[in-house]
């Protein structure tokens, strides 16, 4: 057993190096993915909210146009908005495929889309009387949102994101297809299509090790702020 | 002081369109301690949302201090809504927020310039004690004096409460009433009262509509009563209600 223990460690400190270039291309596409999620998801779904029927902000044309966006990119099965977006990529990056940061823009895409709606369920759970007493008191549009709306709804927003994050870990396992690299492309590759069994399930013990961590975090955050 | 014209608001409820508010005429005194009384769903809370536009009628106008609320812009009515404080039956404050930034709220959103100093203002309601405790750390009648501390604090010319005591026993709501009145005779603004306890109204009004379906039935000239000798303690109430005949 000992021996057996012996091999396994030293296959796994072989494969070290590539398991931490890996890890970094994971980072760069979870990193661009989170940011999009932050800048443009927040927005987003913030939107959603306010320019809905009987809201601060109601709008038919924008609110039907930014949910068809979030419903269109989330009901694309992922692997296909990968490969749909390659046109776009290349126009725009310059290149589509062999590297992470090519990768991360259909990462950002679908990071927008479902955390715009991970935001627009939070700011949907604030009680009606906040918006009333924002309203009462003259509050503007952008004074509703930060300082009534993003203070009572900050728990959920960070419990939301920490779920959306999950996802994106899920959704960057698939991006080797395009060669965006990733722990999930060096599980693939070695444990499916090289039979390297114990490196895959190194690299998975890893995955799921970094969604607990991850989880544990966002959680004990979340509570940590939450006054209510 | 305020004057509603002819006001009118329809709302298409589950059982078809449904009057909350029948041409109503109306007029309120400034400094006046008014009273809005009637079962729930007699319209009340619309007619007074109407006062702040939290609720704009179908027809008919609504003129406080000469202005008509409803033809104002954006912004002027932002600046309206400003010079009016209302406090809320659900209390409506920010959980995630201490008391004291509850009672700040209104200052961080205008620069106001005769506010009253935040230590004047919790001592007022008596929350000196509670200014860095949260919501959730405090009772009822506690949470319903922020409201009160956090309506105050800008020096409204006009104060609205809507069934600023349906949430909270007997013994509060003489707490409350009574930090309403103080605050009536400390700063003297018009306060508009909606609520169904006839007590609350005896004890704190002068004057007093009485709404039934969306139709103004009554104004009533209210004979005030002490308000220690009509709120007595629970124990008090229970025996009157329940042993005598």
């Amino acid at each position: 057993m000992p021996e057996t223990l012996n091999i396994y460690l030293e296959r796994v400190v072989e494969y070290a190096p590539r398991l931490a270039e890996s890890l970094t291309e994971s980072g760069i596409m979870l990193g661009f993915a989170s940011m999009a999620a932050i800048l443009l998801g927040l927005p987003l779904g913030t939107l959603l909210f306010l320019t809905a029927n009987g809201r601060p902000m109601e709008n038919k044309f924008l609110y039907t146009l930014s949910n068809a966006f979030v419903n269109i990119v989330r009901s694309f099965p992922f692997l296909l908005l990968v490969i749909a977006m390659q046109p776009a990529i290349r126009y725009f990056y310059g290149r589509a495929t062999g590297d992470p940061i090519a990768a991360s823009f259909p990462m950002m895409v679908i990071a927008i889309a479902l955390y715009a709606r991970f935001v627009e369920q939070s700011l949907l759970d604030v009680p009606k009387g906040v918006l009333e007493t924002a309203q009462s008191m003259g509050a503007t549009i952008p004074q509703l949102v930060w300082k009534f709306l993003y203070v009572e709804a900050r728990s959920s927003l960070l419990i939301g994101f920490t779920t959306a994050f999950v996802s994106f870990i899920s959704y960057s396992t698939v991006m080797g297809v395009v060669g965006g690299g990733g722990i999930g492309d060096f599980a693939i590759r070695y444990g499916y299509q090289r039979y390297e069994n114990d490196i895959m399930y190194t690299a998975i013990i890893v995955i799921i090790v970094f969604v607990e961590v991850v989880q544990w975090l966002g959680l004990k955050l979340a509570r940590k702020i939450d006054k209510r | 002081m305020i004057d509603l014209k002819n006001v009118s608001k329809t709302f298409s409820g589950q059982n078809g369109p449904f009057k909350a508010v029948d041409d109503i005429n109306l007029h309120i005194e400034e400094n006046e301690l008014f009273g809005v009384i009637g079962e729930s769903g007699a319209g009340k809370s619309t007619l007074l949302r109407f006062i702040n536009a939290l609720e704009t009628p179908d027809s008919g106008e609504v003129v406080v201090d000469g202005i008509n609320v409803h033809k104002l812009d954006k912004q002027a009515l932002r600046l309206h809504q400003k010079q009016i404080g209302m406090i809320f039956q659900q209390f409506n404050l920010l959980n995630n927020k201490t008391v004291e930034e509850n009672i700040r709220m209104p200052l961080e959103l205008y620069p106001y310039k005769e506010s009253i100093e935040l230590d004047r203002v919790l001592d007022f309601v008596g929350l000196s004690d509670k200014r860095t405790s949260y919501p959730s750390e405090l009772s009822g009648g506690q949470k319903q004096r922020v409201g009160i501390a956090r309506a105050l604090i800008t020096r409204p010319k006009i104060l609205l409460c809507d069934e600023p005591t349906s949430a909270l026993d007997l013994g509060t709501t003489t707490e409350i009433v009574d930090v309403l009145k103080k605050a009536h005779e400390n700063f003297g603004m018009t306060i508009v009262i909606v609520t169904h306890e006839l007590d609350v109204i005896k004890a704190l009004c002068t004057r007093a509509a009485v709404m039934e379906k969306g139709k103004l039935v009554d104004v009533i000239d209210v004979a005030r009563a002490d308000v220690h000798e009509e709120f007595r303690t629970y124990h008090e109430r229970a025996l009157e209600v329940l042993r005598d005949a």
